[in-house]
């Protein structure tokens, strides 16, 4: 206790000095804070919106489909994946798709599209498609009355094969066993606007697609919503294991790109954070200097009454914590009302900035304890080590050269 | 009689070039028994502190053996002798070096914090302490608002608190006027008479000299006269 208080007074010694450096400090930590936030929660939010409309935050194909998409790299027992699927506590939902390319035809003209044939019930718990919808209804899972399957276009598709609702769609592609597949769909909806990601997209029912590419009861990937989206490379990893014959890959590794982006502009943002944290920890490692420099005499005192080098050292760096932890005391104060605000509130940007392919038009902050524990950390630690060269200067001065000095 | 400090061909040189080297101890050989009143006396730069500071472990010496208690202090590693003056040594300063931040209770009660001594008995020993200096009531009181003779008293305090088996005096009386000192060395008298408890100083102090048992005569860093009175 009276360690604690010997610490105390002495930060309260110089009180202009160490308010200044508390505000330094504290200004540090809410800058970090509020940094971390805001990249956290715009990426956060960027994760969300592609895993959630798309991409989910698991995928499933055949060999490296993935990096070489191919029409017969088919997974043939999806009801066996399925079922491993059904069981695993932390998936949510998933669904099945098949993709390829095909030629759009219409009385107008035609147009390339990319053909993705969904589970009409699975993909509305799994993605977002039902609700891009612009116009028309969500399609059925079987033929009408005549045989046709309903088919959901991007607007692109309808304006450049000038279509609506209930028109005529004809589709020419290459089925997976080699033949020419050709087939004529209704067209039931209106997916996005002209400049969405999927104006060139033709969307049709599962069965459909798959009696359409001759690839009956297979599909060319698994995608997988989980409970917890942090849990995605580990329950990747579990699933792998579980199904040695396909490759499982978490959202980073589907959306490499992104991530890549991501990364490199978090360690973006760690080396600024350092240099910030730098030239805070200069400025208190000076203060603590000039501290120690002015009190020589008395370490002289405290090595003569019999105050072990190591004792100094720890009193030094027990001051230097004691004012870190007031400071993030002020700091957090400051940030938790600063980014409560962000993460709600958050910042409309003038322009969409392009973040590994996606569009970012809004930036809200994130509001989880990591965001304030991480830059605390760094804090005590950078305390710590900038206390310790202080402190050694401290515990070693020859007490007689020391009380000589004023 | 037991011998608490004892000095064998203690040498201590300031410099290295032979024709300017400075001998503040030169072949000192002092034994000090427990119950002593010390004064090493002599004129200004004869060696006393540097003699009394080399007793202490506070400095290392060129040449020659310092024993306390029966240890060689000059084999003890740097923590070994802060332990060791923490145990055995209490110093009194001419300057008094009280903690300012400290109270005058907190500063008697660092010391005792260091060796261990639980907050009970440190609390105990405060109060006697305080008590034995006549400075009851004014425990609160930073050394900033003490008076000199008050702030030396704390530091005797201090001094005996973690109970030494010598306290090493520089010049305790040098800052202070006549009448104070006076009472501070007729408190140290009795502290030394009613406890046994030694004391070694180094002064130029009339007044410590009468009250001395014995005087140890000290010019240009060799003992010239070691008197009993």
């Amino acid at each position: 206790m009276l360690l604690i208080k010997l610490a105390f007074r002495n930060i309260f010694r110089q009180r202009r000095r160490s308010l200044l450096t508390a505000l330094s400090l504290t200004g540090g930590y809410v800058l970090s804070v509020f940094s971390i936030s805001m990249q956290d929660g715009s990426y956060a939010n960027a994760i969300a919106f592609f895993t959630e409309d798309h991409s989910g935050h698991i995928q499933i194909h055949k060999d490296d489909y993935l990096d070489r998409a191919k029409i017969h790299k088919t997974i043939d027992n999806p009801n066996d994946v399925a079922a491993i699927l059904d069981k695993h506590p932390s998936i949510a939902t998933y669904t099945t798709r098949v993709f390829a390319p095909a030629l759009s035809y219409s009385d107008n003209g035609n147009t390339p599209v990319q053909v993705i044939g969904v589970d009409v019930l699975r993909e509305k718990q799994t993605s977002r498609l039902y609700q891009k919808i612009t116009g028309g209804n969500y399609f059925a899972d079987r033929p009408n009355d005549d045989g046709y399957f309903s088919a959901m276009i991007g607007a692109g598709v309808a304006n450049s094969l000038d279509v609506g609702l209930g028109d005529e769609l004809i589709l020419i592609s290459q089925g997976a066993d080699g033949s020419i597949a050709n087939d004529i769909f209704i067209i039931s909806a209106v997916i996005g606007e002209n400049n969405s990601p999927d104006k060139n997209t033709v969307f049709l029912p599962l069965s459909g697609a798959q009696s359409f590419l001759t690839m009956y009861g297979k599909v060319h990937q698994f995608s997988i919503l989980l409970t917890d989206i942090a849990d995605a490379r580990d329950v990747a990893s579990e699933l792998q294991t579980s199904i040695p014959g396909l490759s499982v890959a978490p959202w980073q590794i589907v959306e490499n790109s992104f991530y890549k982006t991501m990364q490199a502009d978090r360690e973006g943002n760690l080396v600024m954070l350092i240099i910030i944290g730098i030239i805070v920890f200069i400025g208190v490692l000076n203060t603590v200097l000039m501290s120690v420099l002015e009190r020589s005499r008395e370490f002289g005192v405290l090595k003569a009454m019999g105050s072990r080098p190591s004792k100094i050292v720890s009193m030094i760096t027990l001051e230097v914590t004691m004012l870190s932890a007031m400071s993030i005391v002020l700091g957090l104060a400051l940030a938790i009302p600063i980014t409560y605000w962000f993460s709600t509130a958050g910042i409309e940007l003038p322009e969409p900035v392009d973040v590994g392919g996606i569009k970012m038009s809004h930036m809200t902050g994130l509001l989880t304890p990591i965001v304030f524990i991480v830059p605390m950390i760094g804090i005590f630690f950078a305390a710590i080590v900038v206390s310790i060269f202080p402190g050694l200067r401290a515990a070693n001065v020859t007490p007689t050269a020391a009380m000589r000095s004023h | 009689m037991t011998i608490v400090i004892k000095t064998k061909n203690l040498c201590r040189y300031f410099g290295d070039n032979e024709e300017t080297m400075v001998k503040a101890a030169d072949q000192v050989n002092i034994e000090i028994e427990k119950g002593e009143f010390t004064a090493i006396i002599g004129p200004s730069g004869s060696g006393k502190t540097t003699v009394l500071h080399l007793m202490g472990g506070l400095d290392n010496p060129t040449s020659g053996e310092v024993e306390l208690s029966g240890k060689n202090i000059a084999k003890m590693s740097g923590g070994e002798l802060c332990d060791l003056r923490r145990d055995h040594i209490g110093f009194i300063f001419q300057s008094y070096n009280l903690i300012p931040v400290l109270s005058a209770e907190e500063n008697i009660e660092y010391i005792m914090l260091l060796q261990g001594v639980k907050a009970s008995e440190r609390k105990k020993r405060v109060k006697e302490m305080l008590e034995l200096v006549g400075l009851s009531g004014l425990e609160d009181r930073r050394p900033g608002k003490l008076s000199g003779g008050q702030q030396q008293r704390v530091a005797i305090a201090r001094a005996m608190a973690s109970r030494p088996d010598i306290i090493l005096a520089d010049e305790p009386t040098a800052n202070l006027d006549s009448k104070t000192g006076i009472a501070l060395l007729d408190v140290m008298k009795e502290l030394n008479e009613k406890h046994d408890m030694t004391f070694v100083f180094s002064t130029h102090d009339e007044k410590i000299m009468s009250r001395a048992s014995r005087l140890i005569h000290m010019r240009d860093g060799k003992v010239e006269l070691d008197e009993r009175k």
